[in-house]
């Protein structure tokens, strides 16, 4: 099956989405995926983080978004990576070093998280994915 | 058509309508055909990627109104 490797980089819904459903998606279809949050995107990992802002340069089209997830037409982020998790094939990567200057500890995650790795890890686990995805 | 279960995504997007089918497939058992109603245009194509994926067999689409009806049958 193809492999996927997702890194994101903001935890502003509009990065969110798109990084989870494909995430999502992929796993299940049957595929290896496997997501790695940094810097910013570290920050939706937080157990004591809310996601409800887009970037700032689509504020305009908030509303919309949080209209779509309220009437129940798209489900929240956090319910899409839930059930790529329930497949066992999406993995969940947080940055150490994120981790370490914003002072966020492993108890403070999500427990979606599978494992905390610095870059040379993540680039060993992703170095044989078809598809790798930058998203900030 | 012998439907075993139905799934009911109306007015859901993308991935939802997917999902729901993926989580139907779970409770299912093999030879079970499935039906699921989406109003998600992408939904057919969507369908028939994931099914020639994992293995699973879209038998029929149907289009009443503004919904999609996608019959698939669970195999193996």
């Amino acid at each position: 099956m193809p492999k996927i490797s997702i890194i994101v980089s903001s935890e502003k819904l509009d990065k969110l989405f798109p990084a989870v459903t494909l995430a999502t998606t992929a796993a299940v279809m049957g595929w290896e995926s496997e997501i790695f949050f940094t810097f910013w995107g570290l920050l939706a990992l937080k157990k004591d983080y809310e996601a409800k802002d887009v970037s700032s340069d689509y504020k305009v089209y908030e509303d919309g978004l949080r209209r779509a997830v309220n009437s129940g037409a798209m489900p929240s982020w956090l319910e899409i990576l839930e059930q790529g998790k329930k497949t066992g094939r999406l993995k969940v990567y947080a940055c150490s070093t994120t981790m370490s200057f914003l002072g966020v500890k492993a108890e403070d995650l999500l427990e979606y998280v599978d494992e905390i790795v610095g870059a040379a890890s993540f680039l060993g686990k992703a170095k044989d994915s078809d598809i790798n995805l930058f998203i900030s | 058509m012998k439907v075993d279960i139905v799934v009911d995504a109306r007015y859901k997007s993308c991935p939802g309508p997917l999902l729901a089918l993926a989580e139907a497939v779970k409770k299912a058992g093999p030879g079970h055909i499935i039906m699921l109603l989406a109003t998600d245009p992408s939904a057919p194509q969507d369908i028939r990627e994931w099914a020639s994926s994992v293995g699973h067999k879209v038998l029929n689409v149907e289009k009443v109104d503004e919904t999609y009806q996608i019959y698939v049958e669970v195999l193996g």
